[in-house]
């Protein structure tokens, strides 16, 4: 019996301390701060012979402008990486390959380090200053490292060699490089030069990188008949396209923008254009329609308001013309705004432009 | 005279004990089944079963003032009166095994239970063919992390779960070179564009998203299918004085409310412009504080796994003629630096991949024909459980039904016997 009660004695102090830890389990641990460190993603998935850049893939500013490059032969195309806006393969006849990729990441000066990271890739020691040749990247001066490891790390059998070329431009850095082994990568060392010097940058900014110019659709066809002297300029924020036209008589730009439905109406986007113009909102629907005009366009037609004042951003005088055009359940908006003689002088071409649209070739 | 310590053994051991908890047990199921109707299942389950009291019901929408003991205590209590019952009337004899056998059965089916509700978690594994993950998310908790180079090949992460912003107020973390005051915190939200030519009101902060973003508090979602996205008003304040507000949401980095998002908005203005909203929502924040850049988002809190597993193939098959589905399958590679493991994988329905303690199923996919034509990338989700405690309800069960059947076999040979002497 005594063995009894020192055993339920036990168990009670068993249960007690089962009931403790149970509330403690459920208290800690869940809402607790974290500190941990992580590999830079994409690296560790990465093939022994492809040396990732450092992947700050979430880095990646949503507005680049277009690359374009002239392809050296024997390289091809690959599908790009979650970073990457240009990937490449080269291959010669002895099966060596090498892979040339091109990342943008937002400047952020720490050179050293980078040229660190690569030489820790190659097995090599860290380095103070980083040895660099000067190459042409886009007509401009943009530096090459060339790093090689001095141990075999492809298979074990043969040595790596990395060549990273980088142009900061823009707040942003965009490093070209290619990876292989070691022999290989030198022997490709002229034509990714030349390569580098090939590359262009189109101002398209907004469009996430790879895909087509807003005025065109995804099969290259074209949306407007651009008339001459516009020039397609980066759009900013949430606009479609934009166009400035700039000559003797002064500037003006051309704004498009598309939403869905009503798009706020008519009424309210003429005030927000009056805003722009440090004009008076209008509250009078009856005043309101005296200013408006209206124009046909392909099935159906466009309102039109023209309002002059005082360019809120510049405080210079400034001539605004705004186009409605309701289209299949969306509406597009058109702004011709600028000094008043280049309005006057590129409305009739504004109008031409808009009754152009082919909108089929938006989609 | 009895000692305090013997009636307590007396209570502990009684059988009256254990019918007053069964009846509790039998009361607390049935609140808890209709408590799911408002509350939803997650809230119904914290608020009744993982609670040790709970302090008052809401029934039918009324109010009912009383306290109830909650899952945890009529648990605990069951599993002490099982054990102090089991060792005061154990005896070493062949005729009672089968009631020792039924005990320890329960008694394993119990701390089983208690282990899985503590130490198992149920994530998620999203990924679109060709690529490769090493962490798995929360489908429904969120944090707060700020990332940061630290100069080897591998970044900081500081983690802040949400519970912890929801509290508000300020937080000194002792790796951040700054404080964060939580200004606002929505549990659930919704995100608007701020398209230009909208009316838009002020935006909530003129720094990262909020330029092109206004969000606001939805109610608290209860149902299973919908799930609650937080967005956050924060403040980083350096050492020499605020740096700026800035708006955090698991909109900007919930990749499946992205997607829904995108799709939402390209059905609305096509997808080129889509993509364009959309990149302005997941473009990253950064704050810069004693020389260092700091990313931060509110992401689908993470776990890191020592392995990788990347998408090779998501096949959604369908029977030929009908979109009935036959087969979804995910062909994964596993890596696995540290041990050197690299192999092909299949995973399935009713073929899920177990490895290193975790349960991988098939749980969503984006495959097929129809996901080949709107032109999206084919994607699978896995859902990656983990359960220390899975083998205790089998074990406790084979121990119930072993002990039963001695039990019951004792009797029967015992009445056989009787029956042959007479």
């Amino acid at each position: 019996m005594k063995l009894s009660l020192f055993l339920i004695r036990q168990s009670s102090r068993g249960g007690l301390c089962l009931l403790l830890c149970s509330g403690l389990f459920s208290g800690c641990g869940r809402n607790d701060v974290k500190v941990y460190h992580v590999a830079k993603e994409e690296l560790p998935s990465a093939p022994p012979n492809v040396m990732a850049a450092p992947d700050q893939s979430s880095m990646t500013q949503p507005a680049q402008p277009q690359l374009r490059w002239t392809l050296p032969s024997g390289w091809q195309e690959k599908t790009l990486g979650q970073m990457r806006v240009a990937s490449f393969g080269v291959t010669n006849a002895n099966g060596q390959t090498a892979d040339v990729g091109v990342i943008p990441l937002p400047a952020t000066g720490q050179e050293v380090q980078l040229v660190n990271m690569w030489r820790e890739q190659m097995k090599l020691p860290a380095a103070t200053n980083a040895e660099t040749e000067t190459v042409v990247i886009a007509e401009a001066q943009g530096k090459l490292f060339d790093i090689a490891s001095a141990e075999p790390l492809i298979d074990g059998k043969f040595r790596a060699r990395i060549l990273v070329a980088m142009l900061t431009s823009g707040g942003t850095s965009w490093f070209f490089k290619m990876t292989g082994e070691d022999s290989f990568v030198a022997s490709q060392k002229a034509t990714f030069v030349q390569f580098l010097k090939s590359i262009r940058f189109a101002e398209t900014a907004t469009i996430p990188p790879g895909s087509a110019p807003a005025v065109q659709s995804d099969n290259g066809k074209s949306i407007w008949t651009v008339p001459p002297g516009w020039q397609e300029a980066p759009p900013a924020q949430f606009l479609f396209a934009k166009f400035v036209i700039a000559n003797a008589s002064g500037t003006a730009a051309v704004n498009i923008s598309t939403l869905a439905g009503e798009g706020g109406g008519l009424l309210a986007n003429a005030n927000r254009w009056r805003g722009q113009l440090g004009l008076p909102p209008i509250t009078q629907e009856d005043e309101f329609s005296k200013m408006v005009s209206s124009m046909d366009v392909a099935h159906g037609k466009a309102q039109i308001v023209d309002f002059t004042g005082t360019d809120s951003k510049s405080g210079k005088p400034a001539r605004l013309i705004g186009v409605v055009v309701p289209q299949d359940g969306q509406t597009w908006f058109y702004k011709l705004m600028g000094d008043e003689p280049v309005v006057e002088q590129q409305k009739d071409a504004f109008m031409k432009f808009i009754q152009s649209a082919n909108y089929a070739n938006a989609r | 005279m009895r000692t305090l310590a013997d009636r307590l053994i007396g209570i502990f051991i009684s059988l009256r004990l254990t019918v007053i908890l069964l009846a509790f047990a039998i009361l607390l199921v049935f609140i808890g089944t209709l408590a799911q109707v408002d509350e939803g299942l997650y809230n119904a389950q914290a608020r009744y079963f993982r609670q040790w009291l709970i302090f008052g019901l809401d029934l039918f929408g009324r109010k009912i003032p009383i306290i109830l003991p909650g899952g945890y205590l009529i648990g605990t209590l069951m599993l002490a009166n099982l054990i102090a019952a089991h060792i005061y009337r154990f005896q070493l004899s062949a005729k009672k095994i089968g009631i020792q056998l039924i005990h320890a059965g329960v008694i394993i089916l119990l701390v089983g239970q208690l282990a899985t509700d503590m130490l198992s978690h149920e994530t998620q594994m999203r990924f679109t063919e060709g690529e490769t993950k090493s962490y798995s998310e929360s489908p429904r908790n969120y944090e707060l992390i700020f990332s940061s180079d630290d100069g080897a090949n591998s970044e900081q992460v500081v983690s802040i779960p949400e519970k912890l912003l929801a509290r508000g107020g300020e937080m000194k973390i002792d790796n951040l070179p700054f404080t964060i005051r939580v200004k606002k915190f929505w549990k659930n939200s919704e995100p608007s564009f701020r398209a230009p030519m909208m009316q838009n009101g002020p935006p909530l902060t003129t720094n990262g998203i909020a330029v092109s973003f206004d969000f606001r508090p939805l109610a608290e979602t209860k149902t299973m299918d919908d799930k609650n996205v937080p967005t956050a008003l924060i403040e980083i304040i350096g050492v020499n004085g605020s740096l700026g507000d800035w708006m955090i949401s698991g909109w900007a980095s919930d990749e499946a409310m992205i997607r829904a998002l995108q799709l939402n908005y390209s059905q609305q203005m096509g997808t080129q412009m889509a993509e364009n909203i959309t990149s302005h929502l997941t473009a990253p924040q950064f704050v810069s504080a004693d020389g260092k850049l700091f990313k931060f988002t509110l992401r689908p809190t993470r776990i890191y796994h020592p392995f990788s597993l990347t998408l090779l193939q998501a096949t959604h098959s369908v029977y030929p003629g009908t979109d009935i589905p036959k087969d979804f399958r995910s062909r994964v590679r596993l890596q696995n630096l540290q041990t050197g493991e690299n192999r092909e994988v299949e995973i399935y329905m009713n073929s899920p991949l177990r490895y290193a303690g975790l349960t991988f199923y098939q749980y969503q996919m984006d495959a097929g024909e129809a996901t080949q034509q709107t032109g999206r990338a084919p994607s699978s989700v896995l859902q990656v459980v983990r359960n220390p405690g899975w083998i205790t309800p089998y074990l406790g069960c084979i121990l119930v039904a072993a002990g039963l059947v001695t039990q019951f076999m004792f009797h029967l040979i015992g009445f056989i016997s009787k029956r042959k002497t007479k």
